[in-house]
């Protein structure tokens, strides 16, 4: 450590591949004689601080050749490096400290990361490479069953998750009801899941952060890549706009028409398509422009009877500047928005529906000495929600024109976020955010008597919709309603030795927009709702506590953390709610809270032909709904009940190996406790319905879970690194057939008359084949 | 009406690459409770003297037929000195033939049975009765089945809500439909009956009833919890479905069903 008063400078740079000057996320940057070490952010970037003096500045990054390189530092100084692919390494050199081993130091938990190239190696349904379905192999996360959209993650709804594609949020991550997910994987560079410990400068959403950040594109020189796969084909083109300095990057991805509705000769069709983009142009070593844009729809069309149009569309400009040498800035420009379009002829209307947001964002990253680096930042949104408008489809149509009504908010953020090398084994990382939501005016909200929206029926022991007693028109100007919170986040890292470390975490998080669904799975056709003056954010008190090991330098690495939380203002729908067109969701439902608690135990071995992962979760998710006064029962009678995603054990098996130069070989083995169901406990007829008599929400469960897949990768030509290239994938996804039960339904017989319980499963054995190339 | 149709249609999507399978499943079995179905239908045109109510108990899941109520006392009374009684015919239906329908009236049912009191009070909903009747050969999701089109004459300015009921006598099949006027107030409407069976020179039976907007939204439970709302990811949360009436001697044990009053249009159809 500089003991004398020496000078002290700066040291900083970009760091990039060297064959594509793409900017690497996460890599570390170290200084072996100080001890000191910085990791590059978001764009590429670090600094730090050294004194006067001549070190060794080692830089490695997991699939890359380590560089060790003499500097000496005698005024502040920019060192941009480029860094060479190392994949080559298996039987040639051994590369150092390059291993997916976890960071010990860092007080960072909580967090899934998986490479692109683990990912395009694990075996998934149709071949279909996934991001959010391999995340799922990982301890905290999981879905709702097979075909379910989105994720949950520790006990959290889909709702929960903040969703970020080049920092734009996405609204809907899944494509066909939740069989794909919405991210072209050959377009993304990196992605990291925030579980807990979330940092100040995330916010809006209270279970977790996936943080995706798109490729910029080679401004080297001209690449295409893409895939033919049973599902869908992909192509991606790359190249320089202007050499080193501009780049683009088109990607296409298109699933095949009448995918899954072969019927007859019937004129149906299920299809998906997005479209990435990106264009980047350093215009010197301190200022970057980047401009990304994301568009993807699904089509379903029955017979021109039914068509249904959903996606979500995103725009981003960024301006990268580097205000002084310790100083990073990033200024975003963000336009999102997630559409949802249905006609239906044969009842003759059209049904749109959407939430549009414009977002301005404002981040620093202020490397401030040895002891203190620094984040903060500015955010505001503005929302605007369309719950729906329905339209006759022609002058036939019996339809009268309808329009539920607009609804507006702003939603600001300021956040300042410290993480603090405390001593040699303690670090630390606290900050907080201050967060503020303003439900703007709209036309025609209503008022009810005593403020209260819905009535409890004591006799009947039902709660009925209240009238409203007056309408109230605002201008868009005026705020009906303010919410501000306090976030506070704190993480502590304590390495008690050189290989292990105890972590803990505390965040607090809250969450304005609600998704209104109650059916068991989200549809395309949820509608988001702002807080307002019925419904309350959403406030999350998350605590986490870890310990953490690598062995053998890394070879091995081994992860638990348990974790409570608990959000208030969850809400829950009283029985029968109907939710669909509905413009006054404040008449169905109650406040509830929800809880989620667990075990997470993450074992892997990072090196070696042989690689792979077991990853456990113990957990339990449970909501609550009591009435608001004694009398009142609420929902489940007030009872706890399991969350529709809950599951006790969730266990998974990754394993790769590496066999030769040609063939890879993946497979994954997963097993889970069976999700919540209700089974009927008895049946009675009314006018002709067979009705089922269903006993407390959720106590039963569906049989266990279980399926293992197999893939293989052979590349033809491994050794050839020039012009055209391909690899093959094969793939097994549950190769022993298990019919697994996505649901079970209770119904009538048609024939017989007597009741039944039928499975459902979705996905049998199905094998994948995948034609990969890249020139 | 038409959100079960959508719901069950995205389910039906997921079938194309799914497999379905009846299988045994144990299931507990609840204590039994009361079912009351105490519908009063005046059919517009009779003076609507003979009505009935049918009670029973909850069975087993998979238990077959009903198990029939036949001691309990059942009365109708409009609190201005009329009562009706109804008496026990057979397998739990109890009959009265001096029932005297009226509009802008209270009626309330009492039950007694095994020492408690079942209480309910209503009152009539009149009906706007059925236009005429039109056939389409193209009709259904597919546009290849026969459809039968109810064409009625909403009232404008007010809330109505109608139950219509289709039984092929034919085929034995029996459908219920229910229908609000949320977006079609005051517009000459119709409601579509089809299913892939209907054939030529099927007898359908079709009746329109007036029906409160509590009725409404009970059958909208009931059928979204009834057996053919297609299961799988899209449905609606189980629950349980309360009614009208109230258990008077103890809550907790409340009945299922709904006393409730209609005017009822109603006509056959020959399918052509």
């Amino acid at each position: 450590m500089g003991i004398n008063a020496q000078e002290t400078y700066t040291l900083k740079g970009t760091i990039t591949n060297a064959s594509s000057n793409e900017t690497l996320i996460g890599v570390n940057v170290i200084i072996p004689e100080e001890q000191k070490g910085v990791v590059t952010n978001e764009y590429g970037f670090y600094s730090i601080k050294l004194p006067e003096g001549t070190y060794t500045l080692e830089i490695s990054y997991l699939g890359f050749q380590t560089i060790s390189e003499t500097i000496t530092i005698s005024e502040d100084t920019t060192f941009n490096t480029e860094m060479t692919e190392g994949s080559e390494s298996l039987d040639e050199v051994v590369i150092k400290s390059n291993n997916e081993g976890i960071n010990i130091k860092s007080p960072e938990m909580s967090v899934n990361k998986l490479s692109i190239n683990t990912i395009q190696k694990l075996p998934v349904v149709f071949g279909e490479v996934d991001i959010v379905k391999s995340l799922l192999l990982l301890p905290g996360v999981s879905n709702a069953g097979e075909g379910a959209s989105g994720f949950n993650v520790r006990g959290g709804a889909v709702d929960q998750n903040l969703i970020l594609l080049d920092e734009a949020t996405i609204f809907n991550s899944s494509h066909l009801f939740g069989f794909f997910s919405v991210f072209n994987p050959d377009a993304v560079k990196d992605l990291k899941l925030y579980k807990g410990g979330i940092p100040a400068k995330y916010g809006g959403r209270v279970s977790s952060v996936l943080d995706i950040y798109q490729r910029d594109g080679n401004s080297k020189e001209f690449k295409a890549q893409g895939g033919i796969g049973v599902i869908s084909s992909r192509l991606l083109a790359e190249g320089p706009i202007v050499k080193d300095k501009g780049s683009f990057l088109v990607a296409g991805r298109s699933s095949y028409a009448h995918l899954f509705l072969k019927l007859a000769d019937n004129p149906n069709s299920a299809y998906f398509y997005d479209l990435n983009t990106k264009l980047t142009y350093k215009l010197n070593d301190e200022n970057k422009l980047l401009f990304s844009g994301y568009f993807g729809r699904d089509v379903f069309d029955i017979n021109q009877n039914f068509l249904n149009t959903y996606g979500n569309s995103v725009f981003n400009l960024r301006w990268n500047h580097v205000v002084s040498d310790d100083i990073f800035t990033n200024l975003s420009l963000i336009y999102s928005d997630y559409y949802y379009g249905l006609t239906l002829n044969f009842v003759g209307f059209n049904w749109d529906s959407g939430i549009k947001n414009l977002n301005i964002k404002y981040d620093f990253n202020h490397y401030l000495n040895d002891t203190f680096q620094l984040e903060y930042g500015l955010h505001s949104t503005y929302h605007e929600f369309n719950p729906g408008e329905i339209a006759p489809i022609d002058e036939n149509s019996g339809i009268n024109f309808f329009k539920l009504t607009n609804k507006y908010a702003l939603e600001n953020a300021a956040y300042f976020s410290v993480e603090h090398n405390i001593s040699d084994k303690l670090t630390a990382e606290y900050g907080l955010r201050f967060s503020n939501f303003l439900r703007l005016g709209q036309e025609s909200l209503n008022e009810y008597e005593n403020d209260n929206p819905i009535i409890y029926n004591e006799a009947l022991d039902i709660y009925e919709e209240a009238q409203p007693v007056d309408q109230n028109s605002y201008s868009r100007s005026e705020v009906i309603k303010t919410y501000s919170n306090l976030e506070p986040r704190l993480a502590l890292a304590y390495n008690f030795s050189e290989n292990q470390s105890f972590k803990a975490s505390y965040n607090r998080m809250a969450q304005y927009l609600h998704l209104i669904s109650n059916t068991n799975s989200p549809t395309p056709l949820d509608v988001w709702a702002p807080s307002g003056p019925f419904i309350k954010p959403q406030i999350l008190d998350q605590y986490a506590l870890g310990y953490f090991r690598n062995i053998n330098d890394g070879k091995y690495s081994l992860e638990t953390e348990v974790f409570y939380k608990d959000i208030q203002n969850r809400i829950d729908y009283v029985n029968g709610a109907n939710l669909i067109a509905n413009d006054n969701i404040e008449t169905i439902i109650l406040n509830g809270r929800s809880r989620a608690y667990g075990l997470e135990l993450l074992a892997k071995k990072n090196e070696g032909r042989f690689t792979g992962w077991v990853a456990y979760t113990l957990s339990r998710s449970e909501q609550q709904t009591p009435g608001r006064t004694a009398v009142e029962s609420g929902i489940n009678n007030g009872k706890w009940y399991a969350t529709n995603y809950d599951k006790t054990h969730d266990i998974s098996l990754t394993a790769s190996y590496d066999y030769n130069k040609k063939w890879d070989f993946s497979a994954n083995f997963a097993f889970q406790t069976g999700l919540p169901v209700t089974y009927p406990m008895g049946q009675y007829d009314f006018n002709g319905i067979n009705v089922p008599v269903y006993g407390d929400r959720n106590s039963n469960r569906l049989p266990a879970y279980h399926r293992l897949d197999l893939s293989a990768t052979y590349i033809p030509k491994p050794n050839k690194k020039q012009g055209f290239q391909s690899s093959w994938n094969f793939g097994i996804y549950n190769v022993y057939n298990r019919k697994n039960a996505n649901s079970i339904s209770f119904r009538e017989n048609d024939d017989t008359g007597r009741n039944e319980s039928a499975k459902l499963s979705l996905f049998g054995i199905i094998p994948s084949i995948t034609y990969n190339f890249n020139f | 009406m038409k959100n079960l149709y959508i719901i069950s249609l995205l389910a039906l999507l997921f079938t194309f690459t799914s497999c379905e399978e009846v299988i045994d499943l144990d299931l507990e079995e609840s204590e039994p409770r009361l079912v009351i179905d105490a519908s009063m239908l005046w059919y517009l045109g009779t003076p609507g003297n003979n009505q009935q109510i049918k009670l029973s108990e909850t069975i087993g899941f998979y238990e077959e037929g009903v198990e029939p109520v036949t001691d309990a006392e059942v009365i109708i009374n409009t609190g201005n000195g009329e009562e009706f009684i109804f008496a026990h015919q057979e397998n739990g239906i109890y009959l009265n033939s001096n029932f005297i329908p009226e509009f802008d009236k209270n009626y309330t049912l009492e039950i007694n049975y095994n020492d408690q009191l079942y209480t309910a009070t209503s009152s009539f909903v009149p009906v706007a009765g059925i236009d005429y009747i039109e056939q389409n050969n193209e009709g259904g999701f597919t546009r290849e089945d026969l459809e039968v089109e109810v064409f009625f004459t909403d009232p404008a300015g007010q809330d109505n809500f109608y139950l219509f009921s289709f039984s092929n006598i034919s085929t034995s099949k029996f459908t219920l439909e229910i229908y609000e006027d949320e977006f079609t107030d005051g517009n000459q409407v119709s409601t579509n009956y089809s299913n892939e069976d209907l054939a030529a020179e099927n007898e359908i039976h079709i009746t329109m009833e007036g029906i409160s907007e509590a009725f409404y939204n009970y059958l909208y439970i009931l059928r979204s919890q009834g057996g053919n709302s297609g299961g799988g990811p899209f449905q609606s949360p189980p629950a349980t479905v309360k009614g009208n009436i109230v258990n008077q001697t103890n809550p907790e044990n409340y009945p299922f069903g709904y006393f409730r009053l209609s005017e009822v249009d109603s006509t056959t159809y020959i399918v052509q």
